[in-house]
């Protein structure tokens, strides 16, 4: 109602027409018709009911929306807990994530090169799609390729081990059935594969998701390896590629909180000189250090890799070793790990029903 | 796709107009600025700034495929180096879409591996090669044809006993001499013509560090800076022509000594350890933005006066082995097991991981072996 004329989302000639003609606030607007508006305005038909039109969905649920738009912590508890996430097959991480990646967050994984975050985000795209019955969330994966790393046969192996697995936890008759399904190629045919060459491609896929979301609305995870390539040697004004990467940022988090998916980005390091001295630190800059809600960073220690949460806002800070073996990404100790078939991958305790 | 002009995407005539006097004319322009900002230059409502972005991004977007595609098409993916377990361990050999690089010291063999592979891709399929041309880029001058026959004589007696096929091979090996940076990044830019004009399968660029350390001085401010965007300008070209050509591209890199604690490496043998030097140690050129870059890294370091090894350093498929060869007239030997489960070793970032270089230079008086014509 006090919303004046200027900060309205229209094409900026009307908004000059209109406060030219003394219109300064949208309830001077909101009973007027459309030739009365359009006769004082001098706009044309066609912009004046669109006008009416943008005013009145803007007022009218304005009410009721107030009221649905808050949400109780009590509710964010239940959904938080029925999203879920997306086990690693690497206890450890696991445990530091607080049960996997998260559903409905960024989560963002820093690595030097060489140290496993496609092996990760590889193994993420094959555990997405384990079955509801042992755990996993039975949906599929989107992997955006920006470098050139994605090799098939890689994900061949890591899928067969996971269906090596489930084989060895299968133990009811629904856990059988759902083992029958999952084949080698049908997680294969679940991961969907964009290879993007430059920034543009990148944004342009990112334009077009909601559209492919609707299409396919079992993806549960969006992989975006890496997103520092792209954007670390075509841009001369450093301004506007923070302004692109904000604005990315931004349509990633709304994705998933809205379709309830994972979205993981991968970012390179680069080498910081100061006094002399140089060190490693996430490429992108400062600014981006704020646009994931929670940051990976995977780094050489000598021989071995380690894993470290560095920000997140629900989990403490921890650093675990994992180590990349032939079935993919796992813990480094050497004993495999057998789960029982009951054992929830969440290691939140379940609240019970409060209400 | 990023420069496709605006007006082939099925916006409205007066609208490209109007985005032509701000200089707005292809898809790559409009999806560079901010969604408010195009409001301001195209005149229109935030919905109908949303419609647009999103038939811009219709019409430069990339398909989407499935992982099943790929793994239908399982006999195209790899070129094998006739290695074997160098092929068995990167599961098929050097991938073909992604960047290979292979470093070391100078006269360890790199030249001589990236001759070698030139000899396979000429090969017919039947016998492990890709029947098709080989682009190389030389900015060294180390290219040598007497070699390249020399080569394929010597590891392939049979099939090159005909001349013709000789004279074949050679015909389809297309050589440019490049001796700059930006002559090196203008030839990549246009280097699609000549791909499909000679049916090539291979792509080498031997070396990308000469040109690049010879023109920056990376102790200069902001040198460093203009250095990685250059090297990371030559990877995306470099990753999009092996993309959509789905042809292997092999790379050469130097060496550099790395100011800083070593990483303990168990392989070396205890001959080493009274050299060991605290202060700095060897390791790949071009710093750690270029390490990413690259997909696979390939190791080239000497073992003893008589062999070497090449130790895989970083791959998607792989995991970190060393193996031992020598080079001879035929080229690349493997010696050693042909186990390749005993190569396996530990390693560490691929940026830092350090490289034996010859110390000392012993010699045999050797007899004089007539050249062969």
């Amino acid at each position: 109602m006090h919303r004046t004329v200027p900060s309205l989302p229209l094409a900026p000639s009307v908004k000059v027409k209109l406060i030219n003609a003394g219109f300064q606030v949208a309830s001077d607007l909101i009973d007027m018709r459309p030739l009365q508006l359009c006769k004082e305005a001098g706009i044309s038909q066609e912009e004046a009911v669109e006008v009416l039109q943008m005013l009145r969905d803007d007022a009218q649920p304005h009410q009721q929306r107030a009221a649905t738009e808050s949400v109780t912590a009590l509710d964010l508890l239940h959904q938080e807990q029925s999203l879920g996430s997306i086990v690693t097959f690497c206890s450890g991480l696991d445990n530091v994530l607080g049960g996997g990646v998260p559903v409905g967050k960024t989560t963002e994984i820093c690595g030097a090169p060489g140290v496993g975050k496609t092996q990760l985000c590889m193994q993420l795209a094959v555990d997405v799609q384990i079955p509801v019955c042992f755990g996993g969330l039975g949906g599929k994966a989107l992997y955006i390729d920006t470098e050139g790393s994605f090799l098939v046969q890689r994900v061949a192996d890591m899928a067969k081990a996971a269906v090596q697995h489930c084989t060895l936890l299968a133990e009811d008759t629904e856990q059988k059935q759902a083992l029958e399904e999952l084949t080698v190629e049908k997680i294969l045919s679940n991961l969907f594969l964009v290879r993007c060459h430059d920034y543009v491609e990148l944004l342009a896929e990112v334009y077009l998701l909601p559209d492919f979301l609707s299409e396919h609305p079992e993806v549960r995870l969006i992989v975006i390896d890496s997103i520092a390539f792209p954007f670390r040697h075509d841009f001369e004004d450093l301004s506007q590629r923070t302004r692109l990467l904000n604005g990315l940022a931004q349509q990633l988090i709304q994705l998933a909180t809205q379709h309830s998916l994972a979205v993981v980005l991968t970012n390179q390091m680069t080498t910081r000189v100061s006094n002399g001295q140089s060190k490693l630190v996430p490429a992108l800059g400062e600014s981006w250090g704020h646009a994931a809600t929670q940051r990976l960073i995977l780094h050489w220690e000598g021989l071995r890799r380690l894993a470290s949460l560095y920000k997140s806002p629900s989990q403490m800070e921890a650093t675990i070793q994992y180590q990349i073996t032939v079935q993919g990404f796992r813990d480094a100790t050497d004993e495999p790990r057998h789960a029982s078939p009951s054992e929830n991958y969440s290691k939140r305790p379940r609240m019970e029903d409060l209400s | 796709m990023a420069s496709k002009k605006l007006r082939r995407t099925g916006v409205s005539a007066d609208l490209c107009e109007r985005l032509k006097r701000h200089q707005v004319e292809t898809c790559q322009d409009v999806l560079s600025v901010t969604p408010v900002e195009l409001m301001r230059l195209a005149g229109l409502s935030y919905p109908a700034v949303l419609e647009l972005l999103r038939l811009v991004s219709k019409a430069c977007s990339p398909t989407v495929r499935t992982a099943l595609d790929l793994w239908r098409k399982k006999g195209e993916l790899c070129f094998s180096t006739s290695l074997p377990v160098l092929d068995r361990l990167l599961q098929g050999g050097l991938p073909r879409g992604a960047l290979t690089e292979v470093t070391g010291p100078s006269g360890c063999g790199k030249t001589q591996f990236c001759i070698m592979l030139s000899v396979l891709a000429t090969l017919p399929k039947s016998m492990g090669g890709l029947d098709s041309g080989v682009i190389y880029i030389d900015t060294e001058s180390a290219f040598s044809a007497e070699r390249l026959i020399e080569m394929a004589q010597a590891r392939f007696p049979e099939f090159f006993s005909v001349k013709e096929r000789l004279l074949e091979m050679a015909s389809r090996v297309h050589l440019f001499r490049e001796l700059t940076c930006q002559d090196v990044l203008n030839r990549l830019e246009r280097l699609e013509e000549d791909i499909i004009a000679c049916r090539v399968g291979l792509l080498i660029l031997d070396s990308v560090a000469s040109v690049v350390r010879k023109e920056f001085d990376t102790s200069l401010p902001g040198n460093l800076m203009h250095r990685s965007n250059l090297l990371g300008q030559e990877a995306a070209v470099l990753k999009y022509l092996s993309q959509e050509f789905c042809i292997p591209v092999v790379l050469t890199n130097q060496i550099t000594t790395h100011v800083g604690e070593k990483v303990h490496c168990p392989q070396r043998n205890q001959a080493d350890v009274s050299t060991e030097e605290d202060s700095g140690f060897v390791t790949a050129a071009l710093g750690n933005t270029w390490s990413h870059c690259v997909n696979t890294r390939l190791i080239v370091q000497y073992e003893d006066t008589e062999r070497r090894q090449i130790i895989i350093a970083k791959s998607p498929v792989a995991p970190f082995a060393v193996l031992s060869y020598t080079v001879q007239r035929e080229g690349i030997r493997l010696e050693g097991n042909e186990n390749p489960e005993s190569s396996l070793i530990h390693g560490t970032d691929p940026g830092l991981q350090p490289i034996r270089v010859r110390t000392g230079f012993i010699h045999n008086l050797s007899q004089a072996t007539p050249s062969s014509c």
